[in-house]
């Protein structure tokens, strides 16, 4: 082609819009900025994991009950006492203090639920990619099954049978949690073992197991990665649903999802309650999906539809 | 095609079974249920025989082989609390649930139809950017919390429509908006990237250079096919329910299905629970059944390749 023509089409495609360019940079830096807070907040709550118990990010103690404090407008309303950011509950406790441990609950047990739900989901999928056949069947037909079944149901059903607690939601959480991870990776893994890298390494005299570890895995890291984000934000959804009916983490431990069911109560005189530990739910859950978007663009355009 | 529908019929009875099991000693693991039920000055003599009347003096084994009998006979038990045939509660409360799951699946379905194909349709306008964004905003922001602002903005502030109860029509707007809130967001998407892939095809090209009305090509054309994709995840929308179920009728005080497993949960009523979720998983079995077997029926290949 000649030089003049060849010009052109490369500045249409980098020429987007200005405006589209700042939004596509915003999406990306604002989420960064909310998850970078968030982490920040759970870490330093207070520093007594580093024997400092008075270095504390948060204004108060979140279980500290102030009763002549109660029902305390946010700071900016009037009869707000600029101590209490936003506001105080019932008991007087501060809720911006609540907020910040209650990312603690969400993000430690997202953490937690992801690690274990990405490790069942990875090892069972390439498994069942790679061996095909009966165990590949069996495989999917669980994972089809786990993937239907209501999450909320089992983890109610895992409420009743074993008492609510940190643990439960995390074994509540996890025990469906892995079937798409197990979906996803099967398929990627189906894919690459019929390519012709592995048709080698399997003539060079590779064990599967060998083969399963060193030449699928690090071909589906990238897919991992992109479900591994994304799935940040349903387990904090499913966390502070769990918290909300009063099966998660029990109370008097701040977590968001009860902090909204305190607040139901008493919408009519202290909507602040309920209002921002559900806003603070609402960010962290965009910014992780947002994140996961970006991630999946970058990574693997071809798993759109996740 | 005989065979597929036999051997996906076994898997799904294999399933269901599996699922009775893991319930039936999952429950049981949890400890001695009596002790809720059980006063403080019973004798030890009355302690063994409410233990005996509700046969869980019987070892474990022995208690499913009884449950499971009764299981086939339709008997789900009797409640410990309540000492009524869970059969009967569970009667009694799950057409209230239908009243709200019934009008959210067509309003939902409706508008996420509308939405997505309208934002399929002028891709990258200002409306298919406002219709992202609200998705983006559904899928993040928890469903309970929607519904207490919802409550909060329309009841306590304006006082247009009532907390809790189920007199009147005006009762009925905010459960049913929450529980389309749950489902719509994910059909919304599905709905509209369905859309974009078919209005990408070949066929829909054809029909365009001959000649078509955009009209005709949206909604007869490219509607009949799109439509299919969001269909294959009834499975899905129902587990959406479920949950929503929950939600819903514990925040407006709905007496469902859902309100009922909230109390149930509590009270340790594993009867209930357990039939609950035993009727739940059925539930789930069969819309997977169906869609597969409808699959298979439109498509050949799936037929060979499963079974």
């Amino acid at each position: 082609m000649p030089d003049t023509t060849e010009e052109k089409p490369k500045k249409k495609f980098t020429g987007l819009p200005l405006r589209a360019r700042v939004i596509r940079k915003l999406s990306l830096i604002i989420p960064l900025i909310i998850m970078f807070l968030v982490v920040i907040m759970a870490v330093f709550a207070d520093l007594s994991w580093l024997g400092l118990p008075n270095v504390r990010l948060s204004p108060h103690d979140p279980d500290d009950v102030v009763i002549r404090d109660r029902f305390l407008p946010p700071a900016f309303m009037d009869g707000g006492k600029s101590e209490y950011l936003l506001g105080t509950d019932k008991l007087g406790r501060d809720v911006l203090s609540r907020i910040i441990y209650g990312s603690r609950i969400s993000l430690s047990i997202s953490a937690l639920v992801i690690s274990i739900t990405a490790c069942i989901g990875t090892v069972l999928g390439i498994f069942a990619g790679y061996a095909g056949g009966r165990i590949d069947g069996f495989i999917m037909r669980v994972t089809d099954v786990a993937l239907s079944f209501p999450g909320l149901l089992m983890a109610m059903l895992l409420a009743v049978a074993i008492q609510p607690g940190y643990w439960t939601v995390v074994f509540a959480l996890s025990i469906l949690g892995w079937a798409p991870y197990a979906r996803l990776l099967r398929g990627e893994a189906l894919k690459i073992r019929d390519s012709d890298f592995v048709a080698q390494a399997r003539v060079c005299g590779a064990s599967p197991w060998r083969i399963m570890l060193r030449h699928i895995f690090p071909n589906v890291i990238n897919s991992l990665v992109v479900m591994i984000t994304l799935s940040v934000g349903m387990v904090i959804l499913a966390e502070a649903v769990l918290s909300f009916l009063g099966i998660g983490v029990p109370a008097p431990t701040a977590s968001w999802g009860s902090m909204v069911n305190d607040g139901r109560g008493y919408l009519d005189t202290a909507w602040w309650i309920s209002a921002f530990p559900g806003i603070a739910i609402g960010l962290v859950v965009m910014s992780g999906n947002f994140l996961g978007d970006w991630l999946r663009d970058k990574l693997d355009p071809r798993l759109r539809q996740l | 095609m005989t065979r597929f529908i036999i051997i996906r019929l076994l898997q799904s009875f294999i399933a269901l079974i599996g699922i009775t099991i893991l319930v039936f000693f999952l429950v049981r693991a949890s400890g001695d249920p009596l002790s809720l039920i059980a006063s403080p000055n019973m004798t030890v003599e009355q302690y063994e025989a409410v233990k005996a009347k509700w046969g869980l003096d019987k070892s474990w084994g022995e208690q499913f082989i009884i449950y499971m009998g009764d299981l086939f006979q339709g008997d789900f038990g009797d409640s410990l609390v309540k000492e009524k045939p869970v059969i009967g509660i569970i009667g009694q409360a799950l057409p209230n649930t239908l009243k709200l799951i019934v009008p959210a699946f067509f309003i939902g379905m409706l508008l996420a139809l509308l939405l997505g194909i309208l934002a399929a349709t002028y891709r990258d306008s200002i409306w298919d950017q406002g219709i992202k964004f609200l998705a983006v905003l559904g899928q993040a922001l928890p469903g309970f919390w929607v519904a207490i602002m919802a409550v909060l903005i329309f009841s306590v502030n304006l006082g247009w429509l009532p907390v809790a109860g189920m007199a009147t029509p005006s009762h009925y707007v905010l459960p049913v908006a929450t529980m389309v809130f749950f489902m719509m967001p994910g059909m919304m998407r599905l709905v509209r990237s369905s859309m974009l892939d078919v209005l990408d095809s070949e066929y829909i090209k054809l029909a365009r250079i001959k000649g078509l009305p955009e009209r005709v090509v949206i909604w007869k054309h490219a509607l009949r096919n799109a439509i299919i994709t969001p269909l294959t995840v009834s499975g899905m929308i129902f587990a959406m329910f479920i949950t929503g179920a929950v939600i819903t009728e514990t925040i407006f005080n709905w007496p469902g299905i859902g309100k009922l497993l909230v109390e149930t949960t509590f009270s340790r009523d594993f009867a209930i629970v357990q039939a609950i979720t035993i009727i739940v998983a059925i539930f789930v079995l069969s819309i997977n059944l169906l869609v597969d077997i409808s699959y298979a029926y439109i498509d050949p290949q799936i037929r060979y390749q499963r079974s």
